[in-house]
């Protein structure tokens, strides 16, 4: 397991075979995407309040659903904590279950 | 003593006193039973994000409580019963805060033992091996 191999580093395997890179895909460079940081672990929030409906909101889409962490990009730990969150304060009738 | 989070909805078609009163019911059977009542913040009536029994709004009610299980499970039983009770709800909360306090703790420690970034990552780009260990270590 070489962690380096490469793939986190473009300048190393910017010479011909770069389209065709393992992790890379059909995706070219058109823009460069911008890394997603966990807002939890950024912020330093270690314990997510079900009562802070603002804050959820952001994590909740028009539909109502909870945010993936795809998109969000927030990590594991802090995706699990807000999902109970978030599930707590729809018990309540403070955030919907369901929009349409 | 465990330390709860209790929040209860009650009926819009109460006035605020009345609601209050409501409220003020169950708060009673928990100071009785022994419980410590650390916040109490009535949050008024609210619109509900979906009906509940045709109703819109709610008055809500919050407290944070330090009480012994038993008397948590009485007073919920209690609101289930009442009709102008819409929902509530009960979580035990003293796990989760202490063990958040415990997480920023450890990375405040973590802050201050590590040293600041050496700028000689962005020296050698191209050796991969050197910078393999270095990654394992944090």
């Amino acid at each position: 397991m070489r962690m380096g191999g490469g793939s986190g580093r473009p300048s190393g395997a910017r010479g011909a075979a770069a389209g065709k890179d393992a992790k890379g895909g059909p995706r070219k460079k058109f823009f460069v995407r911008r890394r997603k940081v966990c807002k939890f672990c950024a912020e330093k929030i270690e314990y997510i309040d079900w009562k802070d409906v603002k804050m959820l909101q952001g994590f909740i889409p028009e539909r109502g659903k909870i945010l993936p962490r795809r998109i969000s990009g927030t990590c594991a730990l802090h995706q699990r904590k807000l999902q109970t969150a978030i599930k707590r304060a729809r018990s309540i009738a403070l955030l919907p279950y369901a929009t349409d | 003593m465990r330390l709860y989070d209790i929040v209860v909805l009650v009926t819009p078609d109460l006035s605020d006193e009345d609601a209050a009163k409501v409220a003020a019911e169950y708060k009673k059977v928990l100071v009785d039973g022994g419980a410590n009542v650390v916040k109490e913040e009535p949050w008024g009536k609210r619109r509900l994000a979906f009906p509940i029994l045709r109703k819109r709004e709610a008055h809500y009610h919050y407290w944070q409580v330090e009480a012994p299980p038993a008397v948590v499970a009485e007073a919920e039983r209690r609101m289930r019963l009442s009709d102008q009770v819409l929902r509530h709800l009960a979580v035990r909360v003293d796990e989760e805060l202490t063990r958040a306090a415990k997480m920023a703790e450890r990375l405040r420690l973590k802050a201050i033992k590590r040293p600041p970034r050496p700028p000689s990552a962005t020296v050698a780009p191209g050796e991969a091996s050197p910078a393999a260990p270095e990654r394992s270590e944090s």
